[in-house]
């Protein structure tokens, strides 16, 4: 993504930007000037390439490095580690698990957030969406590590739920340690990112739109089927995307609520560069997590851009 | 029968009152327009009537029906919004089968009304293109037919003119007239341009700050303004001041006592005089009771007509209104230069201020 930035911003011709007094010579054509977007866009673009690139590069290569216990990292060129990951069917697991973890957390988070960002949108007056939207965003400014501490407290085998749910009767559950409380986890961490992205989409589509489609006899449901959620497609996978690459990597929530049997492929990664010192194919586990995540991402953009473009632009 | 009744509406947003008081009742087949400037409450009015906007007091009933409290989907009204409202993701034809998929008809039967529909309005060629590939003078007509192809019992246009340019506007102000004829739909026209008011309805009804000001056939409220207010928004740019001194004599404010037509008003009055009825240099003595000596302060130039700002020795300005010489008028006359103003009394309507 940020290479396309970075074309883009070199490949944009300067000569729409000359300002009418200051027209070019004939002949000038070849001597424009760049245009200024260019200048801005070089630091982030700079910074992007070394602080990015460059690390990954560099974690490229070591994934094809050898390990041998004792001696870490052999210098080599082999595939060895990527062999390891497609004939070990425990970190398939760990691929399985992490994918329909995250699948299922962003699943729900589109369902929790959509309502919440359409009621923002257009139920709350001005005042009081602002200081609602503030609300949403308050968790994020807590770490994440502290927001799942104070998971553990509440779904502990003795803790806040079992708690309450004793209070009418009910016998505790066993929660904590289970994937229904990573998912829980995760689905509080990336809720605020789904509906602040669902608001922003949301909030351009044109309130006309919807009393049209009531004045013509359609339902508040047939509304929101027929008319809203076509046109927050695009917020829709933009905030499913966000959500889904987040927790693909989240690392906090099962490492804290998971516990040790519960594993993901972030927690994996770490296990195998900073407990097994095995970095080669620690690195090699990250470029499988980052390969399935791109492609189905990227799958998932060209399908939806394929409906959305025919009107968009 | 499908009368439109208002009874009483109010609309109440915790400290202000939108609509205070309205009254109407339009019969089947009338096009009633609400005017007005904006924050008079006719688009609040409209959008009451709509379903859009739940009414603080008063009914709202259709053919006898009181609909004051179903949503916009059980009422059956077809409505043209001002920007269009059209469905960006769908068709022209996606857009207008959209009200018969809602009612679910037949797949043919509502190809068969789509294409009626859009034959009405001339765009059947273009069914199959995206309403943003459209001109703003087919987006609305692609809106008239997805609010008509539902056979509402009334239509309600939101300033439905206002977003084409002049000479589109014309054209759509006749089709939309002509239309509504044809199919004798009652309709209910909101706008703020008194013109578009005049030429396209049966009544015109002017409110001002949530209430209704006048209502009447275009003439009266034209020819017979009741207030200052109705004067000046229809246009008359000449208000004068003053009292009546005694039957048919009026004392304007700055001292001039000029003859006007017998009224029975009291206290604080305006003559209204509409600039093409004041004369300048006028030669015919008998007609003109009222004249005056003045002075031209300005003209302005507006191709069939100019406009002449006239200022009397106490003070008070007239407009004066005469054809350019584009259209055979007389020689346009210069600032600074002595004129008789004069007007037959008879052209002026005395109003309460």
């Amino acid at each position: 993504m940020s290479g396309s930035a970075m074309s883009t911003a070199t490949t944009s011709p300067g000569g729409a930007t000359a300002p009418p007094l200051n027209l070019p010579a004939p002949g000038a054509r070849d001597r424009r000037r760049l245009s200024p977007a260019f200048g801005l866009a070089a630091p982030g673009t700079l910074f992007v390439v070394l602080a990015l690139m460059g690390p990954l590069a560099l974690m490229f290569r070591y994934s094809l490095n050898r390990f041998v216990p004792g001696q870490m990292m052999v210098e080599a060129v082999t595939l060895a580690n990527y062999q390891k990951f497609f004939a070990d069917s425990y970190y398939q697991e760990v691929l399985a698990t992490t994918l329909w973890v995250s699948g299922l957390s962003t699943l729900l988070c589109l369902l929790a957030g959509f309502p919440v960002a359409y009621f923002l949108v257009r139920q709350a007056s001005d005042k009081w969406k602002g200081r609602l939207l503030l609300l949403v965003i308050l968790p994020l400014l807590m770490g994440n590590a502290v927001r799942t501490a104070a998971w553990m407290v509440i779904l502990g085998d003795k803790g806040l739920f079992n708690a309450f749910i004793g209070l009418v009767g009910v016998s505790p559950v066993k929660l904590m340690y289970t994937p229904t409380a990573v998912v829980i986890g995760l689905v509080s961490v990336l809720l605020p990112f789904m509906i602040v992205t669902l608001q922003s989409v949301i909030e351009g589509i044109d309130a006309n739109l919807e009393a049209a489609a009531s004045s013509l006899g359609a339902s508040h449901l047939t509304t929101l089927w027929r008319v809203v959620l076509p046109l927050a497609l695009p917020g829709i996978l933009a905030g499913t995307m966000l959500c889904f690459i987040l927790s693909m990597n989240a690392y906090a929530t099962p490492v804290l609520i998971g516990g040790p049997s519960f594993q993901m492929m972030a927690p994996a990664v770490y296990q195998q560069v900073a407990k097994a010192m095995n970095w080669p194919f620690g690195a090699a586990l990250a470029f499988v997590l980052m390969a399935v995540t791109l492609v189905l991402t990227t799958t998932a953009n060209i399908l939806v851009q394929r409906r959305y473009r025919r009107w968009s632009e | 029968m499908s009368d439109v009744v208002l009874q009483s509406i109010v609309k109440r947003y915790d400290a202000t009152t939108a609509v205070d008081n309205v009254s109407l009742t339009i019969r089947q087949g009338e096009l009633v327009a609400l005017l007005g400037p904006s924050g008079c409450g006719k688009t609040t009015t409209l959008r009451m009537v709509g379903g859009f906007i739940p009414v603080t007091e008063g009914r709202i009933l259709v053919g006898g029906r009181d609909l004051t409290s179903l949503p916009p989907n059980k009422r059956n009204m077809g409505f043209g919004f001002q920007n269009y409202a059209l469905f960006p993701h769908m068709s022209v034809g996606e857009n207008v089968a959209f009200g018969l998929q809602m009612r679910k008809l037949p797949k043919a039967d509502i190809a068969a009304k789509v294409k009626t529909a859009l034959d009405r309005v001339k765009l059947s060629h273009l069914a199959d293109r995206l309403p943003k590939q459209l001109s703003g003078g087919q987006q609305q007509r692609v809106a008239l037919a997805r609010a008509l192809v539902i056979e509402p019992d009334v239509l309600l246009l939101d300033e439905p003119l206002s977003n084409l340019d002049a000479q589109l506007r014309n054209e759509m102000k006749l089709e939309i007239r002509s239309i509504q004829q044809q199919l004798g739909i009652t309709t209910i026209f909101v706008t703020h341009d008194q013109d578009e008011a005049l030429s396209v309805a049966d009544r015109v009804v002017l409110m001002r700050a949530g209430r209704i000001e006048q209502m009447g056939a275009p003439d009266d409220l034209f020819e017979r303004p009741a207030s200052h207010f109705v004067a000046e928004f229809m246009g008359v740019t000449n208000l004068l001041a003053g009292t009546l001194e005694s039957v048919g004599r009026f004392r304007l404010k700055s001292g001039e006592v000029v003859a006007v037509p017998v009224a029975g008003l009291s206290g604080d009055l305006a003559l209204a005089l509409r600039p093409e009825r004041v004369i300048l240099d006028g030669t015919d003595e008998a007609l003109l009771a009222n004249t005056l000596s003045a002075e031209v302060e300005f003209a302005t130039y507006r191709g069939l007509v100019i406009d002449y700002r006239v200022r009397l020795p106490s003070g008070v300005t007239l407009i004066a209104r005469r054809p350019s010489p584009a259209v055979g008028g007389p020689a346009p006359l210069s600032p600074g230069r002595a004129v008789r103003v004069s007007w037959q009394p008879e052209a002026g309507t005395l109003v309460p201020m």
